[in-house]
């Protein structure tokens, strides 16, 4: 698939990956022109429907990033996305879903340059995926 | 708004930085001085700080932000207290504010600049590891984001050459030449001294190599290696040869002997460095040579467990000032007396100096300029009736931080707190002094 | 505005984009031009929407903030869209113009089109067409915001303190004026805690008119938040009081633990092993530590640590207590030889180095070994050269490693904040936030964090001080943050998920009505308990699924 150009969502959190995704810019970084931001405030505050109905949306991949465990700005939140996330993984894979399509990292304020190799890891495996077996079915 | 209800914080680092964002306000307005050009003291230096092991950047970030958007407050960068003049609720506060040479308001960091500066110099933020431009921001994600000239060294400024190739290449107009320091007259009503701490100059301690021997690191060199956003972008390299460490000697207590005090804290970020190598380089060999382990407070020994025996080999000396480190063929030896006082030798690649805590070189003229006194050992004396007080010896001028002792960032932000407190304290007192209380209580004699 | 309606005609609204150029920095790669001609080709997209789309030099300058309001005002905005920076950068600036205008900062939206596009996107066509679907999906997401409020909330300014020690005291003192009273709820008969010595601060406590010290009482019950609580308190007496105040500082200090505890240690009740605090007490008191026969001891030991291993930390004050009370006694009793025994020195700072030389100057002998166990009155000593010895004292003085109190626990439950994984309060963070727990309003001095030396009591007990001084200011009113979570209470079920993922319980259950309620001014808008709720029953303000997936619609168009 030369010409597939993924269609990916990054939900990062406000205060780590958010602002590591800043520093990647201002270091000018490089990074893929599929890959869209959208910002929250903790990677805790992602639930089922928004990542499933991102995924029925049309998106062949979601990458979730927030801080490292231990350095949630709420306290714990983070080890609640890691949990929530292990279930999700399951149902997709009920849904005929590759769960390699979602990912859940941590990236640090002062890792931009780990934020840009994130992304770009993120987008060469959906690039090899191919489109999200929802977009390509009969249903959407 | 009168000198009563304005504060003078000096030192931008965690410490001055929590102090101001708790006092400023409508009602008090806070203006913070920072000799640096960027703000966040020494803790953004750190990629990740213990015991937590929590991203610096992530936790002081936001504190920085909210410092620089904070309407209330002034944060003068680049900046010097000159003179220090009055008494508690009416001090006259002399600032100059160095010649940026770039504006604050109209650059907006792009770092065209850079590119086009034709000098190099040591970049001392980055403990000079790494060069920068005579126009530059000490690191990446410096907060503000605005760099500086370095006057000294820039051509045009130093008269060597009309060169004009940063201001050219500004799309912002922002880079000014011609700028001039300006001197600031300020009316406060009260002062807190957070100017920070450095740590020993291990040239001062020959016997363990430190700046003959290449593979010898202080402490801050060794959290620059390790920084994502630093000289080597993370990777854990010698200096000089830039091959990867397999065996690390980390040596305790360098400069306790010399200051006469354990500062405390050495112990544990020798135990984050552990925690750092064995992070980057899963198979490296990691030594502590120590003698006593000094892991105070609730949260310390549950890390120094996390590492000891498994992680590092805890080398037990029995004298730590008779450890000598040497150059080998291959790289570095360590002799120490062992626990029986029979000396051992360790070959390593990479020595570590875990260097005291010492007050910073400009501690003393500060102490001189507001008539503070020190301590016996060169940090600024609190607490004078033992009541845990943060005001100095002259009265309405406060301290925070490690400029008052060493300590960890958790005892730096209560004392920040603290003084932040007294601060208000004092300003509300004086303000009682002039308008009786509307609520009709007796006041207290 | 659109999504309100009035009856039958809907208004229209008039959304503005502004692009910022950011000179080079955007325009030079974006083609702005082509971006805005993109987006109004297909303004009929939106239904009742009128779109001002407009490109500026610098919108963050001072005349870009004015040319920004003038615009807001001249064109009657409903909404704005301000395509530039970082929202990390400006998006407090542009809140700040929206302000100064009609217009509610909470249906304005920063783009991010320079750090998270024309920097990172090397090509410019992609970059331009990248920023204009960010642009469009902040358009269409800000058409679905809704004005927000603050509600400034009256405040109370005075504070109770539970805890009659050096860090109670020094709280209660360091808060009280003509502005704001303090309460010091303290649970024994006097004031002092177990520092084991008379407190300075007593009698400047006691003549305080402005702290009302409550003796042989605890809090009972407990409602509220920062600058609201009511607190119940119960005396010995069973006599009941409701107090209110602002702001709830817990320093109730901490208990010695159990020397016996560790399995390397045990004697009988017949031998003459005294735990440290009681030495101290008696040699205080006493001025003399006798045996129970009343003969002095020839040979004494301090062992140092005891309890470290089985607590998991040091209490970094035990060292240095242990060796002030051997020199002590060494000074009172020059006859009786003293030893410490040690695994590490824990002496930090220059008092640390002064009592060490005290000691060796006093003629304390000080062992060290690598670890130490007792039985009855004879220790065993595991030198440092691998040796042992086995040594024989009168008398034996275990320092015992500093543990939480035991009404830790309870308080915990009634004020709904966590403990550490040591069994002591926990607090909010335990570096930018070491004084503070996760109920806005509670605080921690002293020994109730953890183990700390009466210098480091006292000043935790002032930081609490200076959060209340800084944050309840008599007459001026606290502002909480308004993009909170709130109940939709038709889809509440009560199953209590919520509550349970609530770090700052900022969530209860209204058991009268069987659903949960949030309390606006405790939360912080993280939206963890959203991600919990199995029936939709909750929305996080201006980060509502509903405004994301329009983000997202306009991301995978």
């Amino acid at each position: 698939m030369p010409d597939f150009h993924p269609r990916i969502i990054g939900f990062l959190c406000n205060w780590c990956t958010y602002a590591a995704a800043d520093l990647a810019g201002s270091s000018k970084l490089e990074l893929p022109p599929e890959f869209t931001v959208i910002r929250v405030m903790c990677s805790s505050r992602i639930d089922h429907n928004l990542i499933l109905s991102t995924f029925y949306r049309g998106a062949d991949g979601i990458l979730v990033a927030g801080c490292h465990p231990g350095d949630c700005h709420y306290g714990e939140g983070n080890y609640y996305a890691r949990r929530r996330f292990a279930l999700l993984k399951k149902v997709m894979e009920t849904l005929d879903l590759e769960p390699e399509r979602l990912e859940l990292r941590w990236v640090s304020a002062a890792e931009g340059n780990r934020y840009a190799e994130v992304v770009n890891e993120f987008t060469d495996r959906i690039r090899k995926l191919g489109p999200s077996p929802i977009r390509t079915s009969t249903r959407l | 708004m009168t000198q009563a209800e304005s504060i003078l914080v000096i030192g931008a680092g965690i410490a001055g930085m929590k102090a101001s964002l708790m006092l400023a306000g409508p009602a008090r307005k806070v203006y913070l001085v920072e000799r640096l050009p960027i703000i966040g003291g020494k803790t953004i230096k750190n990629e990740e700080s213990f015991p937590n092991m929590e991203c610096s950047t992530c936790m002081v970030a936001p504190i920085q932000q909210a410092v620089l958007q904070n309407p209330h407050i002034e944060t003068l960068t680049y900046s010097a207290v000159e003179s220090i003049e009055g008494s508690a609720g009416d001090f006259s506060v002399s600032v100059r504010i160095k010649a940026r040479y770039v504006s604050l308001e109209a650059c907006i960091g792009c770092g065209m600049c850079f590119e086009v500066c034709p000098v190099t110099l040591p970049n001392e933020w980055e403990e000079s590891l790494i060069e920068k431009k005579a126009i530059y921001v000490p690191c990446s994600g410096s907060l503000p984001n605005v760099p500086v000239i370095d006057s000294e060294r820039c051509l045009k400024l130093n008269g060597t050459e009309e060169c004009n190739l940063c201001v050219e290449s500004c799309a912002f107009e922002a880079i000014n030449l011609e700028d001039e320091d300006r001197l600031l007259e300020l009316k406060v009503g009260a002062l807190i001294l957070a100017t920070g701490s450095e740590t020993f100059d291990l040239s001062a301690l020959p016997g363990l190599g430190y700046g003959a021997l290449p593979g010898v690191y202080s402490p801050m060199e060794f959290e620059r290696l390790f920084a994502s956003n630093g000289p080597t972008m993370g990777e854990i390299t010698l200096r000089g040869s830039g091959a990867v460490p397999d065996r690390v000697a980390i040596v305790h207590c360098a400069g306790r002997e010399e200051q006469g005090y354990c500062s405390g804290i050495c112990c544990m970020y020798s135990f984050k460095f552990v925690r750092f190598l064995k992070h980057k380089l899963p198979d490296v060999q990691v030594f502590n040579i120590h003698s006593d382990v000094c892991v105070p407070g609730k949260n310390y020994e549950d890390f120094f467990r996390s590492v000891n025996g498994g992680d590092t080999e805890m080398l037990f000396t029995s004298s730590i000032a008779d450890v000598h480190v040497s150059g080998t063929d291959s790289g570095l030896r360590v002799a120490y007396p062992d626990g029986g006082g029979v000396t051992a030798d360790l070959e390593v690649d990479m020595v570590i100096l875990a260097a005291a805590i010492i007050p910073a070189p400009l501690t003393a003229r500060l102490a001189e300029l507001a008539g503070v006194e020190l301590d016996d050992s060169g940090f600024i004396r609190t607490s004078l009736d033992g009541s845990g007080s943060m005001e100095t010896s002259r009265a309405g001028i406060f301290t925070a931080g490690t400029v008052e002792g060493p300590k960890d960032i958790q005892s730096t932000v209560i004392q920040a707190e603290s003084a932040a407190g007294q601060v208000a304290f004092l300003m509300s007192s004086m303000a009682d002094l002039t308008e009786r209380d509307p609520s009709g209580k007796s006041v207290k004699s | 505005m659109s999504e309100t309606g009035t009856g039958k005609t809907e208004m229209t609204a008039r959304v503005g984009v502004y692009l910022c150029e950011c000179g080079p920095n955007i325009a030079g790669k974006i083609d702005l031009d082509k971006v805005m001609a993109d987006i109004l080709s297909e303004s009929d997209r939106y239904r009742n929407v009128e779109l001002v789309i407009r490109r500026y030099g610098f919108l963050c300058s001072g005349p870009g903030k004015q040319y920004l309001e003038d615009e807001i005002k001249e064109n009657g905005l409903t909404h704005l869209v301000v395509a530039a920076c970082s929202p990390r950068d400006h998006d407090s600036t542009f809140m700040e113009v929206c302000s100064r205008t009609d217009l509610n900062p909470y249906l304005y939206r920063i783009v991010n089109i320079r750090e998270q596009c024309s920097w990172v996107i090397t090509d410019p066509e992609e970059a331009t067409e990248r920023a204009a679907t960010y642009i469009r999906g902040s358009i269409s997401r800000v058409l679905r915001q809704s004005s927000l409020f603050e509600k400034p909330l009256e405040i109370n300014p005075d504070a109770v303190v539970i805890g009659g020690g050096a860090a109670g005291m020094e709280a209660a003192l360091a808060l009280s004026s003509d502005l704001r009273r303090v309460f010091l709820v303290e649970k024994s008969a006097s004031l002092g805690g177990g520092c084991g010595i008379t407190m300075p601060q007593e009698k400047a406590v006691i003549e305080d008119p402005n702290v009302d010290i409550y003796l042989e009482t605890q809090m009972s019950s407990v409602i509220g938040f920062l600058g609201n609580f009511e607190i119940g308190l119960k005396s010995a007496d069973g006599k009941d009081e409701e107090i209110t105040a602002g702001a709830i500082i817990l320093a109730i200090g901490s208990d010695y633990s159990d020397p016996q505890e560790s399995g390397r240690i045990s004697f009988s009740e017949s031998d003459e092993v005294h735990i440290l605090a009681e030495a101290e007490r008696t040699l205080e008191a006493a001025g003399d530590l006798k045996l129970r026969d009343g003969t002095m001891p020839e040979t004494i030991a301090v062992v140092h640590c005891v309890g470290r291993e089985e607590q998991g930390y040091c209490s970094g004050v035990c060292c240095s207590s242990s060796l002030k009370l051997a020199a002590a006694i060494r000074r009172l009793s020059p006859e009786t030889a003293v030893t410490s025994v040690y695994r590490d020195l824990c002496l930090p700072g220059a008092d640390g180095e002064n009592v060490l030389r005290m000691a060796r100057e006093s003629g304390v002998e000080l062992i060290r070994t690598k670890g130490t166990s007792l039985s009855g009155m004879e220790l065993d000593l595991e030198k440092m050269d691998g040796t042992s010895e086995k040594r024989s004292f009168d008398m034996i003085i275990p320092a015992a490693a500093i543990v939480p109190a035991a009404d830790t626990v309870s308080l915990a439950e009634m004020l709904r904040i966590p403990l550490d994984e040591h069994g002591f309060f926990k607090e909010a963070h335990r570096m930018t936030d070491p004084a503070g727990t996760t109920t806005e309003g509670v605080f921690i001095a002293g020994t109730a964090h953890g183990p700390m030396s009466v210098m480091s009591s006292m000043r935790f007990a002032r930081a609490c001080a200076g959060q209340v001084l800084t944050r309840l200011v008599p007459g001026e009113r606290i502002v909480p943050e308004v993009k909170v979570t709130e109940i939709l209470e038709a889809y509440c079920t009560g199953c209590g998920n919520c509550l349970d993922v609530c770090v700052y319980g900022a969530i209860y259950a209204d058991t009268d009505r069987g659903i949960s309620v949030v309390n606006e001014a405790v939360c912080r808008g993280c939206g963890n308990c959203f991600a919990s709720c199995p029936s939709g029953a909750l929305r996080t303000r201006h980060f509502t699924n509903e405004q994301i997936f329009r983000e997202v619609d306009e991301a995978l168009r």
